[in-house]
């Protein structure tokens, strides 16, 4: 009978505590995104509200444009080096893990699997960009799997709570303050700001301040916020410089026209090679033999 | 020039310095960079692809058996950028070709550089080159 007492008072205490957990956490996230949406509406309100851009006044930003700075989510920090971001514990042990994992030669990228980057790391992808720059939407193109960054400037807010799910590049909303496009991004998935960077959680929030500062340069000022990795928002600048090479243009870009990339059993990256088993040859995808692709033993 | 072309030769050695190749795509950890490889052979097949390009190579051996080696290098755009365009590197045309193996020991690099037999040397590095009034694109960035 006092077992059962016990028992019963145990699984009390596990109840409550959870449901006080869950419920800490939960106001936490709430404090951060309460935070993230505070900076972005306190630059609407200096911004008196925004510019209503009409065709006549909206800003130059065509060409194609590339990240300045490699694939650094802070520029000024090479990949594999220690972070800028301040991080919680949790995410400070699985960063030093990475790197630890990598000088041992095991390292895999979810992007091997031809997913796409996600946000904000889509931040960092190298290659080409451009801007379509409309009164009410700014669409900011990627050239790596072809995505497209889609920012809502017509006055909208952000997808309904009860609608909301993690996407891929996020929710994103913007306004104009003069000829510096402010943009609010939630709904993001977790994932890294790249490899040899840290991991950020799907609980991740983004304000930047995108400007055109000369002819060949934008700008884009960056603020992260996250409760589960970060312990303050991190403040970054990168820059995308304008390409200037010949006959340049943006195509399809289909990740799985040449993917011969495979994770092995230990977790590291591996090549399917022309002539072993399991090689898909770029040349017979579509009237080929389908073939399952397995990592050499 | 064909003579040397001809005869296929492995050097591998210790670097000082080698290239940073841009793989969004993958880790680039399979490769050891601190050796390179350099060999002469025939080009069998340059696929011009994303999400990265290979360059597959015919290498004789001394004792007259064929090596198909593959040579992975950037993506159309980022090739663009450095001056390789697809008509660059033709099937049949004689090369050296030098890169960073694979640690594992099979035929495979991560391309440094082609030397074609007119003399002109293709990197992708030189992607990095290509930005705005000839800056570097990849250099330290601006604070």
């Amino acid at each position: 009978m006092n077992t059962v007492r016990a028992n019963t008072w145990a699984a009390a205490i596990v109840v409550v505590w959870t449901f006080v957990a869950t419920m800490a956490s939960a106001q936490e996230y709430a404090k951060w995104y309460k935070q993230s949406e505070q900076h972005f509406l306190e630059l609407k309100q200096k911004a008196g509200g925004g510019t209503k851009l009409t065709w006549d006044k909206l800003p130059d930003w065509t060409g194609i444009w590339t990240r300045q700075g490699g694939t650094r989510f802070d520029p000024k920090v090479p990949n594999y080096d220690p972070t800028t971001a301040k991080l919680t514990p949790e995410y400070k042990a699985k960063f030093e893990k990475k790197l630890a994992d990598h000088n041992k030669g095991l390292e895999w990228d979810s992007l091997s699997y031809c997913l796409p980057a996600g946000f904000p790391r889509w931040l960092t992808e190298p290659f080409l960009r451009e801007f379509v720059v409309r009164p009410e939407e700014v669409w900011w193109i990627n050239e790596q799997q072809s995505e497209v960054r889609r920012i809502y400037t017509d006055g909208r807010g952000h997808v309904p709570e009860d609608e909301a799910y993690p996407l891929w590049t996020g929710d994103s909303i913007g306004f104009w303050d003069g000829d510096t496009l402010v943009v609010h991004t939630i709904n993001n998935k977790e994932g890294q700001y790249n490899r040899g960077q840290p991991d950020y959680s799907d609980k991740v929030s983004v304000v930047e301040k995108i400007r055109k500062v000369d002819a060949v340069t934008i700008e884009d000022d960056i603020t992260v916020y996250d409760p589960l990795s970060l312990v303050e928002p991190w403040h970054v600048a990168q820059r995308f410089v304008r390409v200037s090479t010949p006959n340049l243009r943006i195509n399809m870009w289909s990740c799985e026209e040449n993917n011969n990339v495979v994770k092995a059993p230990d977790g590291a990256t591996q090549f399917i090679l022309k002539g072993e088993k399991g090689y898909r040859d770029p040349d017979k995808l579509i009237t080929g033999p389908e073939q399952a692709q397995t990592p050499k033993q | 020039m064909k003579k040397a072309v001809l005869a296929a030769c492995v050097a591998a050695g210790i670097l000082g310095m080698g290239t940073v190749q841009v793989s969004a795509h993958h880790s680039s950890s399979m490769y050891d960079r601190d050796k390179e490889v350099e060999l002469a052979g025939t080009i069998k097949q340059f696929q011009y692809t994303n999400p990265h390009s290979w360059l597959i190579v015919t290498v004789v051996g001394k004792d007259g058996t064929t090596v198909d080696w593959g040579f992975e290098s950037e993506g159309p755009s980022s090739l663009l950028r450095a001056g390789i365009k697809i008509s660059s590197l033709k099937p049949g045309e004689q090369v050296v070709v030098k890169g960073h193996p694979l640690r594992d020991g099979r035929p495979a690099a991560g391309l440094v550089s082609v030397a074609k037999a007119d003399g002109s040397v293709l990197s992708p590095d030189a992607a990095r080159r290509r930005g705005p009034g000839g800056k570097p694109i990849d250099a330290p960035a601006t604070p």
